[in-house]
């Protein structure tokens, strides 16, 4: 449909009023949400300052309120998963986009839609009743003496299963748009296969293949239960050095996780802790829309170059 | 040299594949192996008793069946509406953009946030309790992108000749709209909220503080103070207390009933979608 197919006028008939007010609010319940987490925060930036995002003491009997334990934890659970995730899940679109033959590719894309389609509750379960076990294991018998499975790499782990099929899914379609006869070309001048995709197809898919790593990065940012059920929920998790990786087989807590536990209940009715605890959200939901506008802008862009 | 590189590359790759299969096949084996055997005719009909250790998840299952039916009945004109504007009425190519880069926004905003969105606006402002409402409403907020996105994805592949034909035969504006756009995306619609209400039957989140209990409801008979229960909450639930051996393989049942009907849900999707896309390519 383009726009020489439009004869319509700017009439507004009750059609398009009904359409309209239903995207005004679709729109407008997002845009609400997002001033309600900013208005509902306010008591909290007032008490607490810049305090808020750098302190990393949270003691609410004390209204002491600093995030950047909570922080740290959702960015290294979320680096993990992502670090771990992408070699893999761009290895397996190497070999879907690339080595299969289309059937076979068709078969291997839809179980992938069927992982991606579990329940997080259930990856949580799973994570509870054996990861938390292995990595309980793996950690004692590389000689540290851990509290219990539960540790920010236990999620990060857990996670990485996650955002796999994002980066499988979106990695693939991203190496099936470069065009055949780039590869026919390739081959043509002599090159192997293996030469073909790293040389050219690889570097033609990079931003969409970059998109979809940091759309799985959106993902694992606010993943919530399955993260709760297996991060320990330890408040204070700061590391000695910003690059230390003391914390990791410790428990920790992400702003999800917070967010997930009872304190969500406890806060309620009081304005002070209430706007510390939707302030986490408002923390939250600007990482993750940053990660996504980022990656949903060069999807595009990367749509237009293929 | 590069024979050797080649054939790594190829090895990589297949090993890749093979892993990922190896993980889902690990996954789904591990849930339904000990899922299965804890499913029996009582466990789906009976209610729960003493705390999740004994009787069944009947419960649960009207409870998550009553939270998707007002999630699609919500959305379904939320999506309608937004996928319209954006293939009929809006004109500019920059806001259509606009629009897609809203949905792709919106379909990433993680879904406690909804939750806590859920507690200030049914709570807070209106002063409900939980309710089955505030839940739909809220699983419906996280479907809409993909409602949304499908529907757009369809009329945006609607062969132009039939919106030219309508106007030429003298149809106006509402006029197409009704008979041809939404006619010709109806199965795009069916497609998005299957694949929609696959993700929110699973979906703990949004609900926890708004909408479910772990026990105590059965059928809502009002909206105020009228929660009900739900499959992930239970396991949610029963999955932090799961030391006790015979709760275990509770859990593990009811995590397989929502396993197969999430799973369920987007198989039932998947054929209407290759068809659809099929159209657009052929059509």
């Amino acid at each position: 449909m383009n726009q020489t197919a439009r004869t319509h006028s700017d009439r507004w008939s009750f059609t398009r009023l009904v359409c309209a007010t239903f995207t005004g609010l679709t729109v407008g319940s997002v845009v609400l949400m997002a001033l309600l987490f900013a208005a509902q925060s306010v008591p909290v930036w007032r008490h607490a300052g810049p305090e808020y995002i750098v302190g990393g003491d949270w003691f609410y009997r004390q209204e002491l309120f600093g995030a950047a334990s909570m922080i740290y934890g959702t960015v290294v659970v979320a680096a993990i998963a992502v670090a771990i995730a992408t070699p893999l899940g761009l290895g397996a679109a190497i070999g879907t986009a690339e080595l299969l033959p289309a059937r076979a590719r068709l078969w291997v894309k839809g179980a992938i839609e069927l992982l991606a389609g579990i329940p997080s509750v259930v990856y949580g379960l799973l994570g509870v009743l054996f990861l938390r076990g292995w990595v309980d294991d793996a950690l004692r018998s590389a000689g540290y003496e851990p509290i219990g499975g539960d540790t920010l790499f236990t999620a990060g782990l857990l996670l990485a299963v996650m955002v796999l099929p994002t980066i499988v899914t979106l990695a693939d379609d991203a190496l099936r748009a470069v065009p055949g006869s780039q590869r026919a070309a390739a081959r043509g001048l002599g090159m192997t296969r293996a030469e073909t995709v790293l040389s050219v197809c690889v570097p033609q898919a990079g931003r969409g293949i970059f998109a979809a790593v940091l759309l799985a990065l959106g993902r694992a940012l606010g993943e919530t239960i399955a993260v709760f059920l297996v991060v320990g929920r330890q408040d204070g998790q700061w590391p000695a050095h910003l690059l230390s990786f003391e914390r990791l087989f410790e428990p920790g807590q992400t702003l999800s996780s917070k967010l997930g536990g009872a304190e969500t209940n406890i806060a309620y009715g009081d304005p002070l802790h209430w706007g510390a605890m939707v302030g986490l959200g408002l923390l939250l939901f600007c990482l993750v829309t940053f990660a996504s506008f980022v990656s949903g802008w060069l999807q595009k862009r990367g749509g237009q170059v293929a | 040299m590069r024979r050797a590189i080649d054939r790594t590359l190829t090895i990589a790759g297949w090993s890749c594949v093979l892993f990922v299969g190896f993980v889902l096949v690990l996954l789904l084996g591990a849930i339904v192996v000990r899922g299965l055997p804890a499913i029996d005719w009582a466990f789906l009909t009976q209610p729960q008793r003493a705390g999740g250790a004994e009787g069944g998840i009947i419960d649960n299952v009207i409870g998550t069946t009553i939270l998707i039916a007002t999630a699609a009945v919500v959305v379904t004109p939320l999506a309608v509406g937004t996928a319209i504007t954006h293939g009929y009425y809006l004109r500019s190519s920059k806001a259509k953009a606009r629009l897609e880069l809203f949905l792709v926004g919106m379909s990433g905003i993680p879904s406690i946030l909804l939750g806590i969105f859920g507690m200030i606006v049914f709570v807070g402002l209106l002063g409900w309790g939980k309710s089955w409402l505030a839940g739909g409403v809220l699983l419906a907020l996280v479907m809409l992108p993909t409602v949304a996105v499908a529907m757009i994805e369809r009329i945006g592949a609607l062969p132009k000749a039939q919106v030219e034909a309508a106007v030429g035969l003298g149809m106006d504006d509402s006029q197409v709209v009704r008979s041809v756009i939404l006619p010709q995306s109806f199965g795009a619609l069916i497609t998005g909220l299957l694949l929609g209400l696959a993700r929110v039957a699973g979906e703990t989140a949004p609900i926890l503080f708004t909408a479910t209990v772990f026990a105590g409801a059965s059928f809502p008979t009002a909206i105020r103070e009228s929660p009900v229960m739900s499959l992930p909450y239970h396991v949610f639930v029963l999955a932090q207390d799961s030391l006790d051996p015979a709760m275990r393989d509770r859990v593990w049942g009811a995590a397989t009933v929502l396993l197969i009907l999430v799973l369920a849900l987007s198989a039932v999707a998947l054929p209407l979608r290759l068809r659809i896309h099929d159209e657009s390519v052929h059509g």
